[in-house]
This record gives C-alpha cells, sequence and structure tokens, in this order.
C-alpha cells in the first residue's frame, strides 16, 4: 500500500520498498542502494549470504513495474565499493531496464563517471528542478525543497505496555524530505523527530504516517 | 638420576624455605615424573604452583644430569593462565625455584601486553617456560613453522581451568591441545582447577573424553579444607530499606566500621559500574580514607592496576573496591575481610571470593554479605546454607561450537596450512566436538573455501585456497593479517581509549556509552570526574572536572544468574518463612516488615504453591510469575508462557526477568483463568514451543552476535591501531536478517538457536521446574497495587526481551514516535 503526499502541489507516492515517485515528471527516486556491498564483503572474505547480491535487483524491478518511470533518479551510493562482479549484474540490468537513468553523486561512489556514461547513466552531483533540489547529504538552499539520501533514517515508536518499534521511514521538515535506504543490507540511523516533522514508517506492506504524540 | 633422588632435591628446597610440601604437592610431582596427565583440584593460593612446576624442572634435571653446567635450549613447558594479571606471579615462583635448584632455566610471558620486540626475540629463542594466555597460544599457531617451536615441549599446564571451562575460550583452549598432542611428541597435559560440580567432567574435557591421555590419567585432589563464615549486614531500619535497586550505597555507614576493623578489606561489587559509585561515595563521605583506599576493575589501565595488586600486598591500603578481577589468583595475604555487595549469584564465586580473605593455611575466611535491595536478603541466607553445606555448580562446557572452529582452521591455514584428514582426527578427539559428522566437517571446509556450498557465479569470495596436494593454505597477506587482528573469542562492544589531552592513559570504554556523551559533558570513570572532549582516531580525549556528575558508565557482559543449586537453597529459604520463628535464620526474621506488606494484598507462596500476581499500572497491565528458579530458567519460561498466551488472541508483551520470577506487560490485559485451564505450563510441545517462540524474541539474534565476530564474518577493525577498516564494517544484526532471509540452514545461523537453547535456556532445568510447578497449586492474585516481589522486576526499564503476535499494523496505529527533547 503506497501513501501519497502534496509538495508544493506536486504529487509524491512514497512505497514501502523505500523508493519515492514523483508522478508529474514520472520519476522513480531510489536512494542509497549500495550495490556490490555483499560482493565487497565477500572479496574480503567475509560470507555474507551471496543470493541477497539478486535480491536489489529484484526489488528494483519491482518497484518499476509498479510506477513505470520515465525517470529513475538514483540519490547517491548506488555502489557501496570499487568495481567488482556486481558490477557485470548491473550492466545487465541498465540494458533491460528502458527508463532512463540518473546518478546524483554520493560519498561512496568512487566508480569513475565514464564508466557509468558508458552505459548511458548520466552523473551529476545535483539535480534542480520546478522549485526541487535532489542531493545525496541533506542541504539547506534557499527557495528550495531539498529532497536527499544519505542518512538511512529510521523511527524509534513506543506504546503502552513499554513497547518500542524501530522502522525506516521518509523522514520530512517543512523544506525537506530525507528518503529511506533502499538497499537489502545496509543498516540505518534513528532520528527523532520534533513536531513540526513529518514521519512515515516502513513496513514491508506499507507506508504509515506516524503519530507525533 | 632416580626418582627418590629427584624428590630430594624438591624436598629440600621446600626445607630450606621452612615450608613441608603438601601430600597433593608430592602425588603430583609422582604423577607428572610417571608421565601421567591429570586434573588438579586445588584452591588458589595452596602452592598448586609448585606442585606442577617442580616436576617440570625436575624431569628437566633427570633428562640432562649436566643441568648444572650445560642448558639445553628450548621451549620445555607451557603455562596457561586465563588472566595476564596472573602471568608475573607465576614467573616470579618459576624463576626463584628454578635458579635456587641451579638451573638455567629462563621463564618468559607472552600476552597482549608483550611488546613486539619482545615477542620476536622470544620467536627467535623461546624460553623454558612460555606463560601465556589462551588466545597467545592461537596466535603461535598462527606463525609459520610452529611446530618446531612445539616439538620438544615436555608439558602444558592449564591453570584455573575451570574459568575457562563453559565459555569458547575453553573450547579454544581444547583445539590448541589437539594440535599440540600430534607435534609435541612427549606432552604432558595437566589442569588445575577449583572445586566445580563436574570436576570428573572438567578432566575429560581437557584431556579429550576417548583420548589415550585420559586412560593415562589421574585427578589429584588438595582437599584443603578451610573455614569460611559468612556474615550478612542486616539494614538497622527494614522498614525503609528500598525493594528495588541494585548499588546497595545506603548501607555505606554499615561498612566503615568493618573496614576499620580489618587490616585490608576487599569490597566485590558486581559491574564495573557498581566499582566506582561505591569508590566515589566512600571518599565523598569519608574523605579522610584518602590515599588508603584504592579501585581495581578491568578497564582501567594495567599500570594502576599492578600498583593496587602491590599496595594490597604491601599492607599500604586500607580497602580496594573491585569486580570479579580480583577473584582468581594474586596471593593477597594481608586481606583479612571481603565484603560481597549485592548477590554473588553462584556458589563457587562467592566461596572463591570469601577465600580471598584469611589467606594462610589454617586461618578463618570472613566475608560479609551485603545485600542492595530487600529480596537479596533471602538470598543472603540461602548463601548461608550454601557455604555450610558446600554446594557448587557446574560449568557446561560446549558442543559443536562451529564458529570457534572456523576460526581454528583460519588460524592453522595461515600460517603452514592443514590437511584436512589430519586435523578431523585431531578435532574429532576433543569433548567439544566430538560428535562432529563427516558432512558437517565438510560444511565447514566449504564454507572456508567458497563461502558457501557451492560455486557461484558472479563470485569473488577469497579466505582459505586448496593447494594442490590438498592443503589448505591461506595465500592473501590481507586475509591473514585481518585474521591475526581476530583471534579470540571475548567479544564485547567496540572498546575506545580514554586518554587525557596530552596523553596520558587513563582506560578503556564501551563506544556505547561514549556515543550518548556531549562535547562538556562530565561522567565518572577510574574514579575521577572527567570533561568529555572529543573522539580523536579511536581514543576518547578527557580533562580533569571539578562538576560533579551522575553519569557513570555502564559495561555490557557480566548478566549472571542463579545456579541451579543456588535456586533450590533459595526456594528453601523462602519457604521458611511461614514456619516458626526459631526455624528462620536472622536475615528472614529481619525481613518481616516487607513479608507483611508481600502478604497484605499477595501471598508468601509455601512450597505447594505458585504465585501469579496481576495488577493495573500506568505502564500497562501486568502480570507477574513467580518460579524461584533463577533468570535463565525465567527467561525461558517467559518467553515459552508469552509465545503460547499470544497463540490464543493477538498480543504483544515487554518481557522482564530477575532470579525470582519474571513478568509479561502488555496494554492488554490477560485472562489468567484461561491461562490456567488452557494448561500452558504443560511441557507438551514444550520443545517447540520454545523453539517458535525463539523467532519471535531477541535472544538468537544476540548470541549470533558472538559468533558472527568469532567466525571471521564481521571484522571489528584494528581498534589499537586506530583503523576503523569502516568500508568492511556491518552490525552483526544486519547480517542475521540476511542469513534469517537467504541462508538459514548455515550451520553458524543455527548455532545461534542451539546455543540459546543450551546455555541461556537451560532446557533441562525449565522442563524441571514445569514439572514442578504442575504439582503445584497455582494461587492468583489480583492486586490494586504493586507487591513488594514485584518491584524489581516491574521497575526493569533496561534488559527486556519483546514478544509479539500482532500485526504490525494494528501495533503503529497505537503508538507513537519518540521525539527530540529539544
Amino acid at each position: 500500500m503506497t501513501l501519497p503526499i502534496k509538495i508544493q502541489d506536486h504529487t509524491f507516492i512514497m512505497h514501502p520498498s523505500g523508493v519515492l515517485f514523483w508522478e508529474e515528471k514520472s520519476m522513480l527516486i531510489i536512494s542509497d542502494v549500495h550495490l556490490g556491498k555483499v560482493s565487497h564483503f565477500r572479496k574480503f572474505g567475509a560470507a555474507v549470504p551471496q543470493k541477497a547480491v539478486l535480491k536489489n535487483f529484484e526489488l528494483m524491478n519491482e518497484a518499476i513495474a509498479f510506477f513505470y518511470p520515465k525517470t529513475i533518479c538514483f540519490l547517491g551510493d548506488l555502489f557501496h565499493s570499487s568495481v567488482n562482479k556486481e558490477w557485470e549484474l548491473f550492466e545487465k540490468w541498465v540494458a533491460q531496464t528502458s527508463s532512463e537513468l540518473i546518478l546524483v553523486e554520493g560519498n561512496h561512489d568512487i566508480i569513475s563517471p565514464l564508466k557509468y556514461e558508458k552505459l548511458g547513466v548520466q552523473v551529476v552531483p545535483e539535480i534542480e528542478s520546478n522549485g526541487f533540489l535532489f542531493t545525496h547529504h541533506p542541504e539547506e538552499r534557499k527557495g528550495y525543497f531539498n529532497f536527499s539520501g544519505h542518512i538511512h533514517p529510521a523511527v524509534r515508536l513506543r506504546g503502552a505496555g513499554r513497547q518500542t518499534l524501530r522502522l525506516p521511514c521518509f523522514f520530512k521538515s517543512s523544506n525537506q524530505m530525507i528518503v529511506p535506504a533502499f538497499g537489502e543490507f545496509t543498516g540505518n540511523h534513528t532520528l527523532k523527530p520534533s513536531k513540526k516533522n513529518e514521519v512515515f514508517a516502513v513496513t514491508k506492506e506499507s507506508v504509515f504516517q506516524v503519530d507525533l504524540g | 638420576m632416580t626418582r627418590d633422588q629427584l624428590y630430594d632435591i624438591a624436598a629440600s628446597w621446600f626445607q630450606s624455605q621452612d615450608w613441608e610440601p603438601f601430600p597433593f604437592q608430592k602425588q603430583t610431582w609422582k604423577a607428572f615424573l610417571q608421565g601421567k596427565h591429570g586434573l588438579l583440584n586445588a584452591p588458589t593460593g595452596s602452592g598448586k604452583t609448585y606442585a606442577l612446576w617442580f616436576p617440570i624442572v625436575l624431569n628437566y634435571i633427570k633428562k640432562n644430569p649436566e643441568y648444572k653446567k650445560k642448558h639445553k635450549k628450548g621451549l620445555k613447558a607451557i603455562w596457561i593462565t586465563p588472566l595476564r594479571a596472573l602471568s608475573h606471579e607465576i614467573k616470579q615462583s618459576a624463576e626463584q625455584v628454578a635458579t635456587d635448584l641451579g638451573t638455567q632455566m629462563t621463564v618468559a610471558i607472552r600476552s597482549g601486553d608483550t611488546s613486539t620486540k619482545e615477542r620476536a626475540r622470544q620467536k627467535k629463542q623461546m624460553p623454558d617456560l612460555l606463560i601465556t594466555t589462551p588466545e597467545s597460544l592461537q596466535l603461535l599457531l598462527a606463525t609459520k613453522g610452529y611446530d618446531k617451536i612445539f616439538k620438544n615441549c615436555s608439558a602444558i599446564v592449564v591453570d584455573e581451568w575451570h574459568e575457562l571451562l563453559g565459555t569458547k575460550r575453553g573450547v579454544q583452549m581444547e583445539l590448541g591441545l589437539s594440535r599440540l598432542r600430534t607435534i609435541s611428541k612427549n606432552l604432558r597435559i595437566w589442569g588445575i582447577s577449583a572445586t566445580i560440580g563436574n570436576l570428573e567432567q572438567a578432566r575429560q574435557v581437557l584431556l579429550g573424553p576417548s583420548s589415550q591421555a585420559l586412560e593415562k590419567s589421574i585427578m589429584i585432589k588438595a582437599n584443603l579444607k578451610k573455614k569460611i563464615t559468612v556474615k550478612s549486614i542486616i539494614p538497622k531500619e527494614m522498614e525503609t530499606f528500598p525493594w528495588r535497586g541494585h548499588l546497595g550505597i545506603r548501607l555505606l555507614e554499615d561498612v566503615v566500621p568493618i573496614i576499620n576493623a580489618s587490616k585490608t578489606t576487599l569490597l566485590f561489587t558486581n559491574t564495573r559500574s557498581q566499582c566506582e559509585i561505591w569508590f566515589q561515595k566512600i571518599l565523598e563521605k569519608h574523605p579522610e580514607y584518602a590515599g588508603e583506599i584504592a579501585m581495581h576493575h578491568g578497564s582501567i589501565n594495567k599500570e594502576t592496576r599492578v600498583w593496587v595488586e602491590n599496595a594490597i600486598r604491601n599492607e599500604s591500603l586500607k580497602a580496594v573496591v573491585c569486580t570479579s578481577s580480583l577473584d582468581l589468583g594474586v596471593d593477597f595475604a594481608p586481606v583479612e575481610t571481603v565484603v560481597q555487595i549485592g548477590g554473588p549469584k553462584g556458589i563457587a564465586r562467592f566461596l572463591q571470593r570469601a577465600g580471598r580473605s584469611g589467606h594462610r593455611p589454617g586461618k578463618e575466611s570472613v566475608i560479609y554479605f551485603l545485600p542492595t535491595h530487600a529480596i537479596e536478603l533471602v538470598e543472603a541466607s540461602a548463601l548461608q546454607q550454601a557455604v555450610k553445606q558446600r554446594a557448587v555448580e557446574d560449568r557446561m562446557p560446549y558442543l559443536n561450537s562451529y564458529d570457534v572452529l572456523l576460526q581454528y582452521l583460519t588460524t592453522l591455514a595461515i600460517s603452514d596450512g592443514f590437511y584436512p584428514e589430519e586435523i578431523y582426527q585431531e578435532i574429532k578427539q576433543t569433548f567439544c566436538y566430538q560428535a562432529v559428522s563427516e558432512d558437517q566437517w565438510q560444511w565447514l571446509l566449504n564454507f572456508l573455501v567458497m563461502g558457501s556450498q557451492s560455486l557461484q557465479s558472479y563470485d569473488e569470495y577469497k579466505k582459505v585456497e586448496v593447494e594442490e596436494d590438498g592443503k589448505f593454505k591461506v595465500n592473501n597477506r590481507g586475509v591473514a593479517m585481518r585474521h591475526r587482528f581476530q583471534i579470540g573469542t571475548i567479544v564485547g562492544d567496540a572498546n575506545l581509549t580514554v586518554r587525557y589531552q596530552k596523553g596520558g592513559y587513563i582506560g578503556t570504554i564501551e563506544e556505547y556509552f561514549i556515543s550518548k556523551l556531549k562535547a562538556g559533558d562530565v561522567f565518572t570513570f577510574a574514579g575521577r570526574n572527567l570533561e568529555f572532549l572529543r573522539i580523536k582516531e579511536m581514543q576518547v580525549h578527557v580533562r580533569n572536572s571539578s562538576k560533579k556528575t551522575n553519569k557513570v558508565p555502564a559495561w555490557g557482559g557480566g548478566r549472571m544468574t542463579l545456579s541451579a543449586q543456588m535456586s533450590k537453597l533459595l526456594r528453601e529459604e523462602l519457604y521458611t518463612v511461614s514456619l516458626d520463628k526459631k526455624d528462620q535464620s536472622k536475615e528472614i526474621k529481619s525481613l518481616l516488615p516487607m513479608f507483611n506488606q508481600q502478604r497484605f494484598e499477595s501471598i508468601v507462596p509455601r512450597p505447594d504453591e505458585f504465585l501469579i500476581e496481576t495488577f493495573k499500572t500506568r505502564d500497562g497491565y501486568h502480570h507477574l510469575f513467580y518460579p524461584f528458579e533463577g533468570r535463565f530458567v525465567h527467561e525461558a519460561m517467559g518467553s515459552l508462557l508469552g509465545y503460547r498466551i499470544s497463540l490464543l488472541s493477538p498480543i504483544t508483551f515487554s518481557l522482564a526477568f530477575n532470579d525470582y520470577g519474571f513478568e509479561l506487560l502488555s496494554d492488554k490485559e490477560i485472562d489468567i483463568q484461561q491461562v490456567i485451564d488452557n494448561n500452558l505450563f504443560s511441557t507438551e510441545f514444550m520443545l517447540d514451543d520454545l523453539q517458535k517462540s525463539l523467532n519471535s524474541t531477541e535472544m538468537a539474534r544476540r548470541k549470533f552476535r558472538d559468533i558472527a565476530v568469532i567466525s571471521g564474518m564481521v571484522f571489528t577493525g584494528y581498534p589499537d591501531k586506530g583503523v576503523k577498516m569502516k568500508h568492511l564494517q556491518s552490525s552483526s544484526q544486519l547480517l542475521f536478517n540476511v542469513f534469517r532471509d537467504y541462508e538459514n540452514d548455515n550451520l553458524l545461523y543455527q548455532q545461534a538457536f542451539t546455543e540459546t537453547f543450551e546455555h541461556q535456556l537451560e532446557e533441562g532445568r525449565l522442563r524441571i521446574s514445569l514439572e514442578r510447578i504442575a504439582t503445584q497449586e497455582i494461587v492468583w492474585k489480583s492486586c490494586s497495587k504493586p507487591t513488594p516481589f514485584s518491584f524489581p522486576l516491574i521497575t526493569d526499564r533496561m534488559s527486556r526481551e519483546k514478544l509479539s503476535s500482532e500485526k504490525l499494523a494494528d501495533r503503529i496505529k497505537r503508538m507513537a514516535a519518540i521525539l527530540t527533547k529539544k
């Protein structure tokens, strides 16, 4: 179950997989996939299950099949490390994908932009469009609403009977939204919202607006 | 030289010291010289070092009659000690004997504290006796050509074996021994252990259950009886003594006369933070002790610890506040009195601590027990009984620890490499791996080489390679280097070094605590108030502060539980509450005000009663159960019962446990009558239900943390070098999820569950407890407010478990985000 939200008269749809869809532009926003992380660990002798490698691609395909986006914008940290064999899988995936692909560079993206451009993936430091600013690191710029990744945001919920829950989330303030990390093998970082924020928690099935008490 | 001539050498040395060898020492000499292996059961400070070091020297003399003139170099014996702190004491004694007997034998220590230069020197020329730790022994097995080092080694002595048994360090030791047995042809294996319940098993684990060594071995018991007196400190005003708490500071003034009356007093606390607080408070209330009291725990730097240990020996301290860091070894003759603050949880530990006082043969040991909350006085009373009966608990050895085995195999692969057939035969001889099947063995080998069970496309897994002749070998320098840093089985939070800005080293602290501090915050550590400045390269920079603070770092680990024996004694003591006054201990009598309060709305259960209490507070609906079986059994029973209740209707619990009982807290009320009618305490399907309940709690996940680190799947970085290797760090939590989703038949993932079963939940004890409850009458009291028994449980905020059978969506609707305080 998705959840739509209006930002500056544009419609953005939040999806349980942690992606965000900009309806007016038909643009799918995916952040912090960290491809290649599993392989990187394995290369260094840590036997993380290799089957996890394919999951990222499967999940991306599911999201694409759901929205049919014209453009896919990766908000940074697409690859976790330098090139390893997962790059070949990525090449194959790109060849099968009909959407236009753009990467907004993140701190983990150390693979040469030339390699991306060879595949037809555009690499940019940021995107400005319709008063929206897309960056990897959260940024405040006058006159813009900022979408970013990098933080891997999560929120902790509390209920009666000393119950607590921690869930990844979309974290929104008046001029900014931080998108959750998409990658299967990535952690997250708990943020404490204030009453001014809007927080949308993500479970496997749904996106919920969180009660801020 | 004949054996009698050799004994004469030893006997005359004893004479020159004005000592008489104990029978157990002579027995050990004889058995050793006959070529036997064995286990020596002797307490600290009984002369156990001489029992085994003498025959090692005598054996050397026998083989080298020219020993006074000619020194035959090379390693002759290894002495394993679990604590680095003990090695200096052993070195001194051993050197003294070697010199006095006119040999030129050398003694050296090799541990984490040994400098690189000294290590290199040792590698070139090994001492005759090497004193080391289980971890450092493994590191030796990780050096090229290690078989030459050990070739002529005639003995290995594993000191304080009871401390290693029942831990993964013990498993590591079993593996080390299995290798040494092959490469050192004339090796004698000896263990030294304090008294534990399963001494016979301890010998089996040390020597291998079906080994020739076990056949050719002996058990020697020192049988030194010591009088131990336990005195409880009973609060003068029981009416106002708290029902919960763990510090015990309220009784500080009662400790002062005890300190004043003794030459030196050791105050044992259960945690390092408690230790810090007590030290601070004593000085605050009694500044006259300044310079006469000190503190000792594992996070304080080595120099300070050694200084404190020496000061105790020189009788220059009145009191030392300490933790289990002073449990072992080190003979402190001047200690006259010991105070135990809070429940020691185990009898063996309590006896060992008591034994720190009155250390000279024939002297009486005196230990005071200081309760930190009311119910602990019942424990005090049970301890009195335990000491009378000399009841001691077992140390349960591990089985099938795949994580330690994988680490060990990698260790062998980075030095000289190994041939699987040879090593398989060796590990099958150990206790831990006696039941490992060929399939499991093959699984482990595949895991080392391929990181999975079959070759996969797009995979670049790299660790161990199989060479043409079938040798398993690590040829990648990076893999080898990372592995050397990871050797060991003690897993903790990442530790940071605490230093003054100008460089003075103060100690180590867990990253978790520091991560909650801001620059300018003041905290108490190593007895000082320190201002936190910054973290730089894995170092915490601080400066002294005069500000007061209540921030004291909490250290993980050290969660203890009552043993089965102790739980039984505890219940028996509790049952005396309903007896005539003359049949009660003075601790129980003193608790009368609390018991009266308890009886106001509830009961104090009799032997044939099982008590359940329910009440509602602001936090929700509390349901309390009191089996009095020790924390681990309660964790199991709580999870089991919680799971079974959650099958009746969707519900979410927060669970709390202590040594007396457990709590199921929920935002919904449970109908206890339904619990009773449905016979939810049944032992039927117990294992199955327990397994399922495990999936819904966090216990296995926590076990997996250690397994992931020990097996080398989680890399912890090089903390000492200040290198974090961030790109290779992942949380074991994350890894656990990936295994659950993609590879849940992985042996390491499975091990997390088996370990939880065998070592955390004590399945066997759970069954017995449930059977006992089946014979009892269930008494359900619906109360209007919390009772004294419930208090410590409902106020526990720290160590709770969760269990839920509700849909996530339904739960989220009833919850709200935790907001920032700004």
